[in-house]
């Protein structure tokens, strides 16, 4: 059985985000980059159905991005993936999520991989589209936001995280495409051992250009820091006062009390 | 007549051969004891402990002779050492009898053991007898009448105090049965030197001649057989550790505190980091359960076995011996538990107050290596994600690692990027980098070095985690690639000194990074203020206050500072309260081994306990030069009931305080 | 401009969150359908054209027969944006209709924007502009961002229903689980330090807590002391939190609770003492005593 995991490369999210030289996405100065949260739920939950399926199953992790993705793909190889798809592009910001999606179902549509595992979204574009846009191109049967996956009998059963702490128990047959979520797993960290052996673990490089060949659907025309935060204002002074001034800060400030 | 004795009096020279052959069956037997051990140590891996002979013996008899070790703590080790003396000068005695029987009057018919030199000898013996006698009994009472809290008897314990106990009675018994049968009716006064034979010699009086010389045969046999039987039972009781602690005295690391071999991890031949049985020890960690004589001086001042967690650095040596001899290959979690390798702070009291030197610290952070380079185990959650912040941050909080200048924004100060040509430069750590506490310290030092006039450049956000922390819970791949980092970056600016105001980080770039290739100057800032002072660079205004210090174990116990900082305080007008457990003894704060990133879940707050220890002294100020204890502090201040009565403060804040222009 | 809204309906309810669609339609402008795959019983209040298809025989979540429902409507009705909530409901849907469009998608939107949309990346740190390059776009819509409209207007009411099945199954629903404060997935957390002075205080914050419709959370002094349970500690020694509304009360804000909560959108402290390290991270420091500001609050926004 052939399984593939999608991941991201993406800036850890504390980093200080300034608006690149075109203003429509943040400038990589000062950026610390990390594996998408979400894919790494997608790559331990590919990992452990790896190794249940044990001799046979091959899995492979893929992402989009310039050299430095590979460091991403190292840490999935030492967590168990079998091997690589590096998609070297440059310019992988730029593409929307329908292009990144078009770029992953144009690589997978001939390997015959049965189960597609990806993050319900990246932490940094967040548009949750890419996984179900992915299933869609393929025509795989695909469900969101996992919290529990299960393999067994030729069918799969996840637990999706609904509102409010609700789940829903949904089963879908291969092929097909689940998104995670966190609580589905805690992500194991790669042995040493497996660090080393990932080493000589075969990443193939793609040249973008060989996969897209969709036009943008979505333009970005502004990238920059949400106006509502006060910065560190300092209320003192009569406690009635005080809460009137909390109580219309909250309300312009803060969706919670609309 | 000159005064003197027969030897073998009343047993004739024939018992000659019997006896000797007798003496070599039964060092045969302790020899082939000790040998049948040798397949158990073998079993470690091999580690050069034979190097530098003369400095290994020199080291060893002095450790021995003078009993230094054993007597740092008096309760009990005053004792053992009076007895081991006085041992020791029976056995010379003993020793010296024979030589002379058998060597010096056959062959030469020399008689030392005459006149004056008799008398010496006779009441030297004897009182050296006495004094093992009283001192065997202080033991005696010691371990069976008060029973100290953690001191467990056992078997061995019986069987070793016994035959002691016999051996030395036998001997006045049978000194005294002499004595009877000739010196005692003589009265010539020579009895005199044999006091505790002239006590003994007073039970055969009434007997006739000849049951007393009965008697005495007996008597005779039966301490020679107790001799034996001593030499026989040496291998296979504590009475080993007269060999095995004597050896390790000569084993001993020369290596500086705290090293821990540097993993080699290019080798892709490797297929175990790290302890997971027996066989990854080396066999000196093996050996070291022989050394051991279950003290308990190392469990006692564990600040994990005092605050109820499941660690005794004793039950870990003991139980890595057991296993060496009944499960070699079985994995050392079945009978180590993760919690107790956990809970260990790496303070290092255990190994410094052991008198066996047996090296525990580097025995957890083996197994530790194990659990998390081959596991990818954490002691908890928390581990896991400050682990993973220092991957993506280099830093355990997961602040953005652009930032980590930030708190210097304000203070002019040379970032080595931008500007090198600097006196020192200070590698601010974490904790100053990040915690708002903590930034105090650093803006303090910084005001103390420009007030000396010190030049000083910071990495700024070209610093990462020094690695301690990951490095001491036995992540020893991250430590490398944050520590490789960080020397790139150092020896890209031709630094000529380094000064950190974390002893953790001190103790990481002055030690670790040499293995690693850093070998520039690195010091602390407590001697680096020190050196200010001294050289009347920085001048203080004396302002009265009373403290109580509070030795970083990074500081002291591994990098023997320790009075540096109490003499700048003074300098600055403190009046110094110590708490009972100061400078070697000093009481870890609960941070470190990287328990600093790890949350304390049992047993009780090592920190709050600390505080306990300083509010005790009745000074209301607890001061220390390190960002971790001073972050347990104001925890353990919190936590621990003790806000307004006592207060947390850091070095440099004293100092810096007191600058005079 | 017309635009159809697709609301949402779960376990036998109409959530009301397919009112802010109706808000989010109305800030737009132009005509507006709505699709529900519902009940009958459980209507909108809702003016305009108002496709329904039955649940019972739909499924509650069976995206591909929802897809193809949407497909008919967009077919009849020709709308320019195809709206959801950003939901568990909507992500899930939204992705497929605008594959089988070829439309461009919007997520999450926040806002209107000069020429576009609104949206949140970068956990929310940052916010883009963006516009879609096709003439017909799908947008889901933040929940919350938003005001939820009702109108009783009344409704022209179409039934419609799907053919054939779905190739995912949905077997059952969970219920949340009891008890278990799930704080890294809170949007609104009241987090109580050793400010808050004693045990016997906590019902103070609670209070707060409910008006707000927060969780309970503490700094670690507070669990130690065990004023709240340990599952509600916040920090790195403890669980890590990225509410829309942090809310600390008492918490001087030592760098391991720091270090926990600073993900958090929107940071209120109540502090004494106006240098303690949470005004570092807080949007507002309220320097005031929590017993008295925290009451007064509470029931201020209880009126």
């Amino acid at each position: 059985m052939k399984l593939l995991v999608c991941i991201k490369q993406v800036p850890d999210q504390e980093s200080r985000f300034e608006p690149d030289a075109a203003g429509v996405w943040y400038s990589e100065t000062d950026v610390a980059f990390r594996m998408n949260e979400y894919d790494e739920y997608a790559v331990e939950q590919a990992v452990q159905l790896r190794e249940n399926l044990g001799e046979g199953a091959e899995l492979t992790v893929l992402s989009i991005g310039p050299d430095r993705v590979v460091e991403v793909l190292k840490k999935a190889l030492a967590m168990g993936c079998d091997n690589a798809a590096h998609i070297l592009d440059n310019d992988a910001s730029r593409k929307d999520p329908w292009q990144i999606a078009s770029i992953i179902s144009s690589y997978a549509e001939d390997k015959g991989f049965e189960i597609i595992f990806a993050g319900m979204q990246s932490q940094d574009r967040c548009s949750a589209q890419v996984g179900v846009t992915v299933a869609e191109h393929l025509g795989f049967a695909c469900t969101t936001t996992i919290v529990g996956f299960e393999y067994a009998n030729g069918m799969i059963t996840v637990r999706r995280e609904l509102e409010g702490g609700m789940k829903g128990v949904v089963r879908l047959p291969p092929p097909a495409l689940v998104t995670c979520q966190l609580g589905l797993n805690v992500p194991r960290y790669p042995t040493l051992p497996n660090i080393i052996k990932a080493k000589k673990k075969e990443i193939t490089v793609i040249p973008v250009a060989d996969l897209l060949s969709e036009e943008a659907l979505v333009a970005t025309t502004g990238f920059y820091p949400p106006a509502k935060k006060c910065g560190g204002i300092v209320l003192e002074g009569d406690v009635a006062e005080l809460v009137d001034k909390v109580f219309v800060i909250l309300k312009e400030k803060t969706a919670v009390l609309r | 007549m000159e005064a003197t004795r027969q030897i073998y009096w009343n047993i004739g020279h024939g018992v000659v051969i019997p006896m000797y052959l007798l003496v070599f069956a039964a060092v045969g037997v302790m020899v082939y004891g000790f040998w049948r051990r040798l397949p158990v140590w073998c079993q470690g891996k091999r580690l050069d402990r034979f190097d530098r002979y003369d400095e290994r013996v020199k080291r060893m008899l002095g450790e021995v002779f003078s009993q230094a070790k054993v007597t740092r703590v008096t309760d009990g080790g005053v004792f053992h050492a009076i007895f081991f003396w006085s041992f020791l000068a029976l056995l010379v005695g003993t020793t010296l009898v024979m030589v002379q029987a058998d060597v010096l009057t056959p062959l030469l018919q020399v008689n030392l053991l005459s006149g004056e030199v008799y008398k010496a000898f006779s009441l030297t013996l004897d009182l050296a007898g006495i004094l093992a006698l009283v001192m065997l009994t202080g033991l005696f009472i010691r371990r069976f009448v008060i029973q100290p809290k953690g001191l467990e008897i056992v078997n061995d314990d019986y069987i070793v105090l016994q035959l002691l106990f016999a051996i030395l009675i036998s001997g006045f018994l049978l000194e005294g049965a002499r004595m009877a049968a000739t010196e005692l009716p003589l009265k010539t006064g020579l009895e005199l030197f044999s006091p505790g034979g002239l006590l003994a010699g007073q039970l055969f009086t009434s007997l006739t001649a000849e049951t007393l010389l009965v008697t005495h045969k007996i008597l005779w046999w039966f301490h020679f057989a107790l001799v034996l039987g001593f030499f026989c039972a040496l291998p296979h009781t504590k009475l080993r550790h007269i060999f095995t602690t004597t050896a390790n005295a000569f084993l001993a690391p020369f290596e500086p505190k705290g090293f821990i071999a540097t993993i080699n991890l290019e080798d892709d031949s490797a297929e175990q980091f790290g302890a997971a049985t027996i066989c990854d020890f080396s066999w000196k960690d093996i050996f070291d359960a022989d050394a051991c004589t279950s003290c308990k001086r190392c469990q006692e001042r564990c600040p994990a076995y005092v605050t109820d967690k499941p660690l005794s650095p004793l039950k870990i040596v003991t139980q890595i011996g057991e296993l060496a001899e009944s499960n070699p290959r079985g994995k050392l979690g079945e009978t180590l538990s993760q919690d107790a390798l956990w809970s260990c702070t790496t303070c290092r009291a255990c190994q410094d107050i052991c008198p066996a030197n047996i090296e525990h610290v580097n025995k957890i952070i083996e197994m530790r290596r194990s659990l998390t380079l081959m596991e990818g185990a954490f002691p908890g959650d928390e581990v896991r994600t400050a682990v993973s912040n220092i991957e993506v941050n280099g830093n355990p909080f997961g602040f953005a690692y652009a930032s980590r200048g930030d708190w210097a924004e304000e203070l002019q100060l040379s970032r080595m990027e931008h500007d090198a040509d600097v006196d020192i430069l200070y590698f601010v750590g974490c904790y100053a980098s990040f915690d708002k506490r903590n930034k105090a310290i650093a803006r303090n030092f910084i005001a103390i070095c420009k007030a000396a006039g010190v030049k000083i450049g910071i990495l700024g956000k070209e610093e990462k985690c020094c690695g301690e922390p990951v490095r001491k819970l036995g992540n020893e791949y991250l430590y490398q690639i944050t520590a490789h980092e960080n020397i790139q970056r150092i020896k890209d600016y031709n630094v000529k000194k380094i000064v950190t105001t974390c002893p953790h980080c001190f103790n990481t770039l002055a030690r670790d990074y040499r293995d690693l290739g850093l070998d520039i100057p690195v010091e602390h800032y407590s001697t680096y203020i020190s050196g200010l002072l001294d050289a009347g660079r920085l001048r203080l205004a004396s302002k009265p206050f009373s403290f109580t210090y509070h030795d970083s174990c990074y500081l002291g116990r591994y990098m023997d500072i320790i009075e540096q900082p109490r003499n700048i305080l003074r300098q600055a007008g403190g009046s110094l309260v110590e708490m009972d457990q100061n400078g070697y003894d000093s009481f870890c704060c609960g941070a470190g081994g990287g328990r600093i990133i790890a949350e304390e879940r049992l047993g009780g707050k090592i920190s709050a306990v600390r505080v306990k220890m300083a509010l005790d002294t009745g000074a209301p100020l607890l001061v220390s030069s390190c960002p971790f204890c001073l972050t347990m502090f104001e925890d353990g201040i919190k936590t621990g009931g003790a806000e307004g009565l006592m207060q947390a403060m850091d070095l440099a804040e004293i100092v810096a305080e007191r600058i005079t222009a | 401009m017309k635009i159809l809204l697709v609301g949402e309906y779960r376990d036998g309810r109409l959530l009301n969150s397919t009112y802010e669609l109706v808000g989010f339609a109305e800030q737009v402008g132009g005509d507006t359908v709505m699709l529900l795959v519902g009940s009958e019983t459980q209507l909108p209040l809702y003016s305009g054209t108002l496709y329904l298809a039955d649940a019972t025989v739909c499924g509650e979540y069976n995206p591909d027969m929802h897809k193809r429902l949407i497909l008919e409507v967009v077919q009849k009705e020709n709308p320019d944006y195809i709206v959801f909530l950003h939901s568990s409901y909507g992500w899930d849907l939204a992705p497929r209709v605008a594959a089988a469009l070829g439309a461009a998608q919007l997520s999450e939107v926040i806002a209107l924007a000069d020429g576009g949309f609104e949206v949140g990346c970068c956990s929310a740190k940052m916010r883009r502009t963006i516009k879609p390059l096709t003439n017909r776009a799908v947008i889901t819509i933040q929940a919350g961002a938003f005001a939820a409209v009702q109108s009783e207007g009344g409704f022209d009411l179409h039934k419609v229903s799907a053919e054939g099945a779905g190739r995912v199954s949905f077997l059952a629903y969970e219920p949340a689980e009891e008890r278990a404060v799930d704080l890294a997935k809170a949007e609104v957390i009241i987090a109580v330090g050793r400010g808050v002075g004693k045990k016997e205080n906590m019902p103070v914050i609670s209070a707060l807590a409910k008006a707000m419709g927060g969780e309970l959370g503490a700094s670690r002094p507070v669990v130690d002391a065990e004023w709240v349970a340990h599952s509600q500690q916040i920090g790195t020694t403890g669980q890590t939190v990225s509410p829309k509304l942090y809310v600390a009360c008492g918490i001087s804000g030592a760098i391991q609770h720091l270090a926990g909560m600073k993900k958090s959108e929107f940071v209120v402290a109540i502090n004494r003492d106006k240098d303690a390290p949470i005004g570092e991270v807080a949007d507002v420091l309220v320097v005031a005593d929590v017993m008295q500001f925290v009451p007064a609050l509470t029931a201020r926004l209880s009126n």
